[in-house]
C-alpha cells in the first residue's frame, strides 16, 4: 500500500471512531430517563393534585414509576412496592433490597390498618460487645464493615405486601425500577452531595470501579447515573423469585461480600428471614386518631408520646415556631429520648411499657415538670408500676388508590449508602443497620442474635372523624419523629397546607443520659426567636435553611369536603409527587 | 488540508484546556513543592477527593484531616480543602471555634516556614453558605492559588478575595478537572 494510501486509511478510521464515540454518547443521552420537572423554586410550598390517586417519594421517577401502576389498575400496595423497586434504582443511597423498613396500609373496604415490619435482624452470631475492638467501640466497623450489616428485609417485606395485599405480580411492579437502572438519569444536586460526603466510605467499600462512583470520583450534578448490573439483579429476582435473595444465587452472593468484608452473616440467616404483620400502634391527638409501626420503630410510639404532652398546651397562642412553643416542645423531647435510651429494643425479646408510655396520664406527668421559663437540666425516663407485657405481636412514601386504599412506607439502608458494601456484580448496597444497636452492652438495644435494632421511622395514617385524614413519613435519623410531630401540628394547631407544613423551618432537641442538649435549628428562625431560647439557657446550633439533616418528609393529605388530594414532598431533598 | 488539520488540532486542543481549567487570573501558579500535606478547613468531605486528586497527579502527600502544626515537619506545600460540614464536625468532636483555631495556627505556622498554602473548594454550590463562607473568608486571603469547582463560585466571591489578595484563581467546571491545575501547580520544581 502506497504513503497516501495508508494516510488515507489511519484518517477513514479515525473519523470513523470518532463517529461512533459521538453516536454512542448521544444516542446515551437520548436513551437517558427525563425527569419530570417540578416547580422552578423548590422550596416554595407546592401540593400535588390529584382525585382519584396519588404517589409522592423522594425522587420524581419513583413517584411517576407509582402513579403508572396505578394508572393500569394497581392499587396502592402495588404502586407502593413498583414506587420502591425504583427508589432503589434512582435514590440508591437510601432504600433498596439490602435494606429493611416498616409499611402501614390502610385497606379501605375493610376500613382496617395493619402494619408490615421488615426491618432488618442481627445475625445469629451477634453479641453485645460486637464492635468492641481492643478495649473501644470501633465505629468503623459500624459503618462500612461487613459487621455493620444486618439482614436485609426489605424484598421479603414488600414480596409479602404483593402477595397478600396487592393485584399485581412482581415482574409488573419491577418494570420501572429496571428501566431507571438499565437507562440511567441525570444525577440531582442531592444525589451528588451525597456521593461527595460519603466518598470515604464508598473508596473503601465499593472501590473506584463501583457504578456509584463515577471514574473514581463522586458524580456532580447532571451527570448520567446508571446501574445495569441492578438492572439483571431485579430481571433475575423477577424471573427466579425472591427465593433467590435469601436462600440462592444471591443469597451466596450477600454472605461472600459480608463475610469478606469481616462480617459475620450466614446463609442460614438468610434463609429464615420473614417479615412480620402486626396490628398498629394506635393513639389520638384531639378528634384525630393515628396509627403507627410498633417498636422496635420508634417513631410511632414517640410522635404519640409527643402529641399527648402537646395537647395540654395553648400552642396556637404561642405561635407557630415562637420561642415558647420551641421551648416547650424541645422540654418534651428531652423527655421521651430520656424514655428511648431506657426502654426501647426489639419487643421480640425485651418487655417494653408500650401502653404506659403513650398513655395520656403519663403525658400529664411529663407536663407538669416542664416550666415555661426554665430549662429543666434533668431528664429522667418515666417508672412505671411492674414493667408490663407488651405481647401484642408487635412493629417512606406514600400511596393512595381510587378505592381510597392508603400505603405509608418508611424504609432504609440506614446511613446513605449504607455500608458501602455491593455483592458482587449486584448492584445493590448492603444496609449498616447493625449500627442502629447500642454500643453500650447493657442497654436493652444492644446487638443480640436475631433481633432487629430499634429505628426512628415513624410511617403513619391519621384520621380525622373515622375517614383518613393524613399518610405521613420522613427519613432523617432521630429527627424523624420531631419533624413529623411538627408536621402534624403546623396543619393540625397551624392551619397549614400539607406542603407549607412540610417546608416550614424545623428544630430538633434531645437528651442523653439525662442531659439536655443543644437545639439545632434552621436558619429561617429569626434571630429574636433564638435569642430568647439562649435567654432561657438552651445552647442553640443553625443549620442551613433547608437542612436535610431534620429529614425529607412525604405526605398525602385528603380533603373529604373538596374531594381532592394534596400530595407534599420536601425540598430538603428531592422529594417529588404524582397524582391523576 | 495539512495545514487546516494542524489548525483544527489546535483550535480543538485549545478548547479541550479551556473546558479543563478556566483561569480566571494568570492561570496556573507552579510554585507548590513536594511533599504535600492536606488538610480540611471544616471537616468536610471533600478531603479526600483532594488525596485521590494527589494520588493520579503522583504525588507525594500526607492526608490529614486533623493536621497540627506538628505534621508540617518536612511538608513543602500545605492543600487546604474548604467548607464546614456539621456531620464532619460532629464526627470529629470539633465545634466552629476549636476548628478555625486548628486552622489558624497551622496557618500561622505555615507562614513562618515560608509553606505556601493551596486552597481548593470542591463542593460546589452544596459546599458554601454562611458557616463554609466564614471559613473562606477567613483562610482564603492566605493562599497562593485557589482551585474551585465552578458551581461554587457563583456569586464571585472567590474572584472578590482573590482579585483584593491578588491570588490566582482557577474555575473547573468538575471535580475531576480540578487534576490538570492540580498536576501543574507542582510541575516546575517536581
Amino acid at each position: 500500500m502506497t504513503k497516501k494510501g495508508i494516510f488515507l486509511q489511519r484518517k477513514f478510521a479515525v473519523v470513523l471512531i470518532s463517529s461512533l464515540l459521538l453516536t454512542s454518547v448521544f444516542s446515551c443521552q437520548r436513551r437517558q430517563i427525563k425527569i419530570p420537572e417540578l416547580p422552578s423554586d423548590r422550596h416554595q410550598p407546592y401540593n400535588f393534585i390529584g382525585q382519584k390517586g396519588m404517589v409522592v417519594a423522594a425522587h420524581p421517577l419513583a413517584a411517576e414509576a407509582g402513579l403508572e401502576i396505578l394508572k393500569k389498575g394497581g392499587n396502592a400496595v402495588d404502586a407502593a412496592i413498583a414506587t420502591a423497586f425504583a427508589l432503589n434504582a434512582a435514590e440508591p443511597f437510601a432504600s433498596g433490597i439490602g435494606g429493611g423498613g416498616f409499611m402501614v396500609i390502610f385497606l379501605a373496604e375493610e376500613k382496617k390498618v395493619t402494619i408490615i415490619n421488615f426491618r432488618e435482624k442481627a445475625p445469629s452470631q451477634a453479641f453485645p460487645e460486637l464492635f468492641v475492638d481492643k478495649g473501644k467501640i470501633n465505629e468503623q466497623w459500624r459503618r462500612s464493615h461487613g459487621l455493620a450489616v444486618a439482614v436485609p428485609g426489605a424484598l421479603a417485606g414488600w414480596a409479602y405486601a404483593l402477595r397478600k395485599y396487592g393485584t399485581k405480580e412482581l415482574y409488573d411492579v419491577m418494570q420501572r425500577g429496571i428501566d431507571i437502572a438499565e437507562k440511567g438519569f441525570a444525577v440531582s444536586k442531592t444525589f451528588s452531595k451525597i456521593n461527595k460526603d460519603e466518598y470515604e466510605k464508598l473508596l473503601l467499600t465499593a472501590g473506584t470501579t463501583s457504578c456509584y462512583l463515577n471514574e473514581g470520583f463522586p458524580y456532580e450534578p447532571g451527570d448520567l447515573f446508571r446501574n445495569p448490573e441492578l438492572a439483571r439483579t431485579f430481571r433475575f429476582i423477577s424471573s427466579k423469585g425472591v427465593q433467590e435473595f435469601y436462600k440462592g444465587e444471591l443469597a451466596r452472593k450477600i454472605v461472600s461480600a459480608v463475610k469478606d468484608n469481616g462480617g459475620i452473616m450466614t446463609p442460614e440467616d438468610l434463609a429464615l428471614y420473614e417479615p412480620v404483620e402486626q396490628c398498629p400502634l394506635k393513639g389520638t391527638y384531639k378528634d384525630y386518631t393515628l396509627y403507627s409501626i410498633r417498636p422496635p420503630g420508634s417513631g410511632g410510639l414517640h410522635i404519640i408520646q409527643l402529641l399527648n404532652i402537646i395537647e395540654n398546651w395553648p400552642i396556637r397562642k404561642w405561635g407557630h415556631n415562637s420561642p415558647s412553643y420551641i421551648h416547650h416542645f424541645s422540654e418534651a423531647l428531652c423527655f421521651v429520648f430520656a424514655d428511648r435510651d431506657h426502654y426501647l429494643g426489639d419487643p421480640d425479646f425485651i418487655s417494653i411499657p408500650v401502653i404506659p408510655l403513650t398513655s395520656k396520664q403519663y403525658a400529664a406527668q411529663i407536663v407538669s415538670k416542664i416550666k415555661s421559663n426554665l430549662m429543666l437540666g434533668y431528664y429522667p425516663f418515666g417508672k412505671f408500676n411492674g414493667k408490663q407485657n407488651d405481647k401484642e405481636n408487635t412493629t417512606h412514601l406514600c400511596t393512595m388508590d381510587k378505592e381510597g386504599n392508603i400505603v405509608s412506607l418508611s424504609q432504609s439502608i440506614n446511613d446513605f449508602f449504607g455500608s458501602g458494601i455491593i455483592p458482587e456484580n449486584t448492584g445493590f448496597l448492603l444496609n449498616n443497620h447493625m449500627r442502629d444497636f447500642s454500643t453500650d452492652p447493657n442497654s436493652p438495644n444492644a446487638p443480640r442474635p436475631n433481633r432487629r435494632p430499634v429505628s426512628s421511622m415513624g410511617p403513619l395514617i391519621m384520621f380525622k372523624k373515622e375517614k383518613p385524614f393524613l399518610a405521613l413519613g420522613s427519613p432523617g435519623g432521630t429527627r424523624i419523629f420531631p419533624s413529623l410531630t411538627q408536621i402534624i401540628i403546623n396543619i393540625i394547631e397551624f392551619g397549614m397546607s400539607l406542603d407549607e407544613a412540610i417546608e416550614s423551618p424545623r428544630f430538633f432537641n434531645y437528651s442523653s443520659r439525662g442531659k439536655a442538649q443543644n437545639i439545632s435549628l434552621e436558619s429561617r428562625i429569626p434571630q429574636t426567636t433564638i435569642n430568647s431560647l439562649e435567654a432561657i439557657g438552651h445552647e442553640v446550633i443553625i443549620r442551613e435553611a433547608f437542612d436535610k439533616y431534620f429529614g425529607g418528609a412525604q405526605g398525602i393529605m385528603i380533603l373529604q369536603a373538596k374531594k381532592i388530594i394534596h400530595g407534599g414532598a420536601d425540598s430538603r431533598r428531592d422529594g417529588s409527587g404524582a397524582g391523576y | 488540508m495539512k495545514k487546516i488539520l494542524i489548525a483544527a488540532l489546535l483550535v480543538f486542543s485549545l478548547l479541550i484546556i479551556e473546558a479543563f481549567t478556566q483561569g480566571k487570573k494568570e492561570g496556573v501558579l507552579s510554585i507548590f513543592e513536594q511533599p504535600i500535606l492536606i488538610t480540611s478547613a471544616g471537616q468536610n468531605a471533600e478531603v479526600h477527593l483532594a488525596s485521590v486528586l494527589a494520588k493520579r497527579a503522583e504525588l507525594t502527600s500526607t492526608l490529614s484531616q486533623n493536621a497540627t502544626v506538628k505534621d508540617l515537619e518536612n511538608i513543602k506545600t500545605i492543600v487546604v480543602v474548604i467548607g464546614t460540614s456539621l456531620k464532619g464536625l460532629g464526627a470529629a468532636g470539633l465545634d466552629i471555634a476549636q476548628e478555625k483555631e486548628r486552622i489558624n495556627l497551622l496557618v500561622e505556622e505555615a507562614h513562618k516556614k515560608n509553606i505556601p498554602l493551596l486552597l481548593l473548594h470542591l463542593g460546589g454550590e452544596a459546599r458554601r453558605g454562611k458557616l463554609s463562607d466564614e471559613f473562606i473568608n477567613t483562610f482564603l486571603p492566605h493562599a497562593k492559588m485557589v482551585i474551585v469547582v465552578k458551581s461554587g463560585n457563583k456569586d464571585g466571591l472567590f474572584n472578590k478575595i482573590c482579585d483584593k489578595h491578588d491570588i490566582h484563581l482557577i474555575e473547573v467546571e468538575r471535580t475531576v478537572n480540578a487534576l490538570e491545575p492540580f498536576k501543574q501547580a507542582f510541575i516546575s520544581k517536581e
